[in-house]
């Protein structure tokens, strides 16, 4: 049933929220409409294309978000994308996202982070993070096949002198050596792409403690 | 050989100088149909040996044509738009070196990708075509940040 466009304010602040490829577009309601319950329609462009496509699954919806990562999935192209919102028989205008560009607007998530400590050095492993995939059992594709230049940044923290530094490292494996034994340190890591200024997303902080030097406690008997 | 033909180029200021200007760029562009740069038919097939030659047409293409031909009366879009024009001239220098010493070397398949690049170009009326270039510039940001590291690495 065609609607009255312009009858309802436009939603607000539409944009892509993109971690690791995963391309959801999110939007605010209408100001104003507190209590009305206001549904959306959602299209999409390709940059370089002829016409906006209907996403089908976000026609009529209630919710303020859209998952668009399988129509953005070539992250090499550019989008847009538009939504407005219904009620009854009156509609808003579009409102349009800017121009969306995968490759360099997806935001780098955290990676996986493994502790192993001795007493006096710790080993971190890092697992690059996973691009997102249509199916949970297609195969994986690791942000570093797509960014070959991807790195990290270690942050680490002695608890006890509460000294903090940090490490930009490439490959995936960091020993850090001459700490202090029977002390715990704290790490957390982001990855980032040099060259392309982006939001990064740190992992969780995790701790770990040095062990006992048994030498140490050997003098003390 | 041409491993060293590279520009050694942190594009991160670059990237932040048009993220500053980009809204407001592609928003003048009203041809959402139309691109010029289009990332997956010309720059994604260019191979690593037509790397420099690309770079050397591409970085030519914006500082004669699109540059000159942009008409921008907002000052601060006109300031990073120079900003990124030095840093396109400073890049030209780092390659002519490497065109002297003849480790730039132009294949077909590169000087026909620089080809339909510029016919993109003149299918917009000349202002459109300009307006539209400078929003693609993130387009030939992010493929020189891969290129010119990627062969370093």
């Amino acid at each position: 049933v065609p609607c009255v466009s312009g009858g309802l304010p436009k939603p607000t602040n539409i944009t892509f929220l993109s971690i690791n490829m995963k391309n959801v577009l999110q939007w605010n309601p209408p100001e104003g409409l507190q209590g009305v319950e206001v549904t959306y329609t959602v299209q999409y462009f390709i940059y370089g294309q002829k016409r906006w496509l209907n996403k089908s699954e976000c026609r009529n919806i209630n919710r303020t978000y859209c998952d668009l990562s399988v129509e953005t999935s070539d992250y090499e192209h550019q989008y847009y994308a538009k939504v407005k919102a219904i009620w009854e028989t009156n509609c808003s205008k579009w409102a349009e996202t800017g121009r969306f560009y995968p490759f360099v607007e997806t935001q780098i998530g955290p990676p996986e982070v493994a502790l192993t400590t001795d007493e006096k050095s710790m080993s971190i492993f890092l697992t690059p993070p996973e691009k997102w995939k249509r199916n949970p059992e297609d195969s994986s594709v690791s942000m570093q096949q797509i960014y070959s230049n991807l790195k990290y940044n270690v942050s680490i923290r002695n608890t006890r002198s509460n000294r903090m530094w940090s490490q930009c490292v490439t490959n995936h494996t960091l020993v850090l050596t001459w700490l202090e034994p029977d002390t715990q340190y704290c790490v957390h890591v982001e990855a980032f792409v040099p060259g392309l200024p982006r939001p990064t997303r740190p992992s969780e902080k995790q701790c770990v403690r040095t062990l006992k030097d048994p030498s140490s406690e050997f003098k003390v008997k | 050989g041409l491993r060293k033909c590279l520009i050694s180029m942190d594009t991160h200021h670059l990237e932040e100088s048009f993220q500053e200007i980009k809204r407001a760029i592609q928003a003048k562009d009203t041809f959402q149909n139309v691109t010029i740069l289009s990332a997956s038919e010309t720059l994604q097939s260019i191979k690593p040996s037509d790397v420099c030659c690309v770079t050397k047409n591409l970085l030519a293409f914006y500082v004669d044509r699109v540059f000159k031909d942009h008409r921008e009366l907002n000052p601060h879009i006109l300031r990073k738009i120079s900003s990124i024009a030095n840093s396109f001239l400073y890049m030209q220098k780092t390659l002519q070196r490497c065109q002297e010493q003849r480790r730039c070397h132009c294949r077909q398949e590169a000087t026909n990708a620089t080809r339909s690049v510029h016919e993109n170009y003149d299918q917009l009326e000349v202002h459109s075509a300009a307006v539209k270039s400078l929003g693609e510039l993130n387009v030939f940001l992010a493929w020189i940040a891969k290129n010119h590291q990627e062969i370093s690495a």
